[in-house]
């Protein structure tokens, strides 16, 4: 076992492999704010990617309605369960020891799935959900905590509520189906952080199924093997015909018709930190504003997909799916910066990779009360550059506004 | 029962009728010294079917009984729930024949959900000549190992009219393409993905985590379940590849046993293992049956030595 350091636990962790040489990450924000639950998502990956004999109960990408949706069924209930039996009353936070940098969310003084682990049947601590778990990926829809008869008004819905929750692969810094599978037939592109199982090599023990803990990894009978999201990877690497060579989004995000998505790859340290890099999107959001939070951080793979959480759902359950963050990360949704209501306005406006932006300021225009705090809102407009600093895209923070004369409208 | 405790057998009456019993034993096959060691015998058989794992002939081959344990290497991984494999060898025309038995009341021939496996057995040489021998854990580096897997849902998959996806997909879908692109473990030629005609794998490993599949498959195998399964592996004695053992008479060669029961969850390294065992590639001929003259000079030789001993 070696000791590698996740920085969303504020500390070193065990793990199975040392940290391997990633120098990009790949890592995207997702605002659940924003989402309808229309599924283009998971469409539009089921159709590219999951739509062959074998496939049928495989969803890379899904969209759950919380508390109790969950595809596959009570798959973070029962994982969160698991570590509770392992140490139980012990998997808190210590919010208090945090560092800006190395540490945003404190210090977690549980343990991961790694520790909870025995290291002789599991790799990391985990469970193969049956065929039947997997059959229902959009159980609980719209189903509610409870009826509001008065209505429910910000900043909490505590009588009734419910959430989307958007899934893909967290393509992990510390990967739980990597450490597990017994042949080393999956791998961690040094490129960008994605993980793949390689088709080739993988025997189908499933073992992979069993450690991920968000499930993400699925076996595909047909075959006798296991698959899960590539991350798109022809598209991220630009390698795919329709980029014309120029990293592009997957197509989940892509296709996203709420504009919650926004992907990038973020530069990476040694130690599995982000580098400092400001001007990037994603580094902004997560590093910068820490508006937007990993999924359950606490199992210790290091996830690389963030959250914007739902900002009326009790702060309990947050903080139990987002980590200590959930506080701060609401209040600066809420109350956003100047530069940040700029970045949020890079979400699904260009197909290909946002790799830095720029913001050209504008005047004000409006001034507006949120939560009793008085905000004044300016037009500024934020450029979006890809990988080679060439310009992807360019929009205001106010929406232009077309009014169509009265004598075309034909309807 | 007086009478008879009274007439006891003189000693020449007693050595008469032990040289006569073992040469009746022997004319009539059986050997029971080989049974109670653990070299595997492969004798040199003619005629009959000895691909298909309930050939009579199989029975006629003394057999040996292979201890297994869990799986308990540097990397354990559990197992461990069948305590012993029954197996048997044979060669006929510079082909090795190796048959292995063991109960198994729960038969597990489908892998087509994500919590259902099948059962499997495995045998493992060393890659090189047996004077060296390699971890039977997947071997080391410098001294590899071949091992052959035979699958149940391999061949159940093989099924005249077997639609591994039908069940479940038939009432739903109204179009599916068939082409290997659309299947990327079989594009890659991933052999366990591709299905093909052979229920058997001849795969190659140095290490743990390392095992793959050689470049040639000239491995068959056939099992079949009765409460248990019995399945025989063959394969000519000509090495087909560097790391993978040639076969000849006079040989010894190790020999190791894996058995994976669907039922309990095994997979790769959950399983039940033996250490080595010897295989010996003698030139003894299996005896068909007691012959005629054995039972002659058995019975001579009691009725000798039932009148040595009335006369002494």
């Amino acid at each position: 076992m070696a000791r590698v350091y996740n920085w969303q636990l504020g500390r070193n962790m065990k793990y199975r492999f040392e940290r391997g040489p990633t120098k990009r990450q790949f890592a995207a924000v997702f605002n659940i704010n924003r989402c309808i639950a229309c599924q283009t998502c998971t469409m539009a990956c089921k159709s590219t990617w999951t739509h062959s004999p074998g496939q049928e109960l495989m969803w890379w990408n899904n969209v759950e309605t919380k508390p109790y949706g969950g595809y596959p069924a009570n798959w973070d209930v029962k994982i969160l369960a698991l570590q509770e039996e392992k140490n139980p009353g012990r998997q808190t936070w210590d919010p208090s020891a945090g560092d800006p940098e190395r540490a945003p969310y404190g210090r977690f003084e549980g343990k991961t799935i790694f520790e909870t682990a025995d290291g002789v049947d599991q790799m990391a601590t985990g469970y193969l959900p049956s065929e039947e778990e997997w059959k229902a990926p959009n159980s609980f829809e719209d189903h509610a905590t409870g009826w509001s008869p008065g209505g429910a008004q910000l900043p909490e819905h505590d009588q009734g509520w419910f959430f989307y929750m958007q899934r893909i692969c967290n393509h992990c810094t510390y990967p739980a189906c990597l450490a597990a599978c017994p042949r080393n037939a999956i791998y961690k592109r040094p490129e960008d952080g994605i993980v793949l199982i390689d088709q080739e090599r993988c025997r189908g023990y499933r073992k992979c199924v069993e450690a991920c803990p968000y499930k993400k990894s699925m076996y595909r009978p047909t075959t006798h093997t296991s698959e899960k999201c590539i991350g798109c990877y022809p598209r991220v690497e630009g390698s795919d015909p329709l980029t014309d060579g120029r990293p592009m989004e997957p197509r989940c995000m892509a296709a996203c018709v709420g504009k919650i998505r926004l992907m990038g790859l973020v530069r990476t340290e040694d130690d599995g930190t982000w580098s400092h890099d400001p001007t990037n999107p994603i580094n902004f959001l997560v590093q910068e504003e820490k508006v937007a939070l990993p999924l359950y951080p606490q199992l210790g793979t290091q996830p690389n997909i963030y959250y914007i959480p739902p900002r009326w759902v009790p702060r309990p359950y947050l903080r139990q799916m987002f980590g200590p963050g959930v506080d701060h990360a609401i209040d600066r949704y809420m109350h956003p910066s100047r530069e940040l209501l700029a970045v949020l306005q890079l979400f699904r406006v260009s197909r290909h990779i946002i790799f830095s932006f720029k913001i050209r300021k504008g005047r004000k225009y409006e001034e507006v009360v949120v939560g009793g705090r008085k905000h004044s809102i300016y037009d500024d407009t934020v450029i979006g550059f890809d990988d080679k600093g060439n310009e992807v895209v360019r929009v205001n923070v106010k929406e232009p506004v077309f009014e169509r004369p009265g004598k075309l409208n034909s309807i | 029962m007086t009478d008879m405790r009274k007439r006891r057998l003189s000693r020449p009456g007693l050595l008469t009728l032990a040289i006569l019993a073992a040469l009746g034993l022997r004319l009539a096959g059986a050997n029971p010294a080989v049974s109670q060691t653990s070299v595997l015998s492969a004798y040199k058989v003619g005629g009959d079917d000895w691909l298909d794992p309930t050939s009579g002939g199989w029975k006629r081959i003394p057999s040996i009984e292979v201890p297994l344990s869990a799986q308990a290497g540097i990397y354990p991984s559990g197992g461990g729930s069948l305590a012993t494999v029954e197996v048997r060898a044979a060669q006929r025309d510079g082909e090795l024949y190796v048959w292995v038995g063991w109960d198994d009341p729960t038969k597990d021939v489908r892998s087509d959900a994500v919590e259902r496996f099948a059962d499997a057995i495995a045998i493992e040489f060393p890659a090189k000549a047996s004077s060296s021998v390699p971890s039977v854990c997947m071997g080391q580096a410098d001294s590899g190992v071949n091992i052959w897997q035979w699958r149940a849902d391999g061949q159940n998959d093989l099924a005249p009219g077997y639609v591994l996806h039908d069940e479940r997909s038939r009432p739903t879908v109204d179009f599916y393409s068939e082409e290997d692109r659309f299947y990327p473990a079989r594009e890659v030629g991933n052999p366990y993905a591709k299905g093909g005609d052979n229920p058997v794998q001849n795969l190659v490993a140095h290490s743990f985590g390392s095992i793959g599949p050689a470049d040639q498959q000239p491995v068959s195998g056939r099992g079949a379940w009765d409460g248990g399964w019995s399945v025989v592996f063959s394969r000519p004695f000509g090495s087909p590849a560097k790391g993978q053992p040639a076969f000849q008479d006079g040989q010894v060669i190790d020999v190791a046993f894996a058995v994976w029961n669907g039922s309990e969850g095994d997979r790769n390294g959950k399983k039940s293992v033996s250490s080595f065992v010897r295989l010996s590639i003698g030139d003894e001929q299996l005896p068909q049956g007691m012959s005629p003259l054995g039972w002659a000079i058995l019975a001579l030789g009691v009725a000798a030595a039932l009148r040595l001993s009335r006369h002494a």
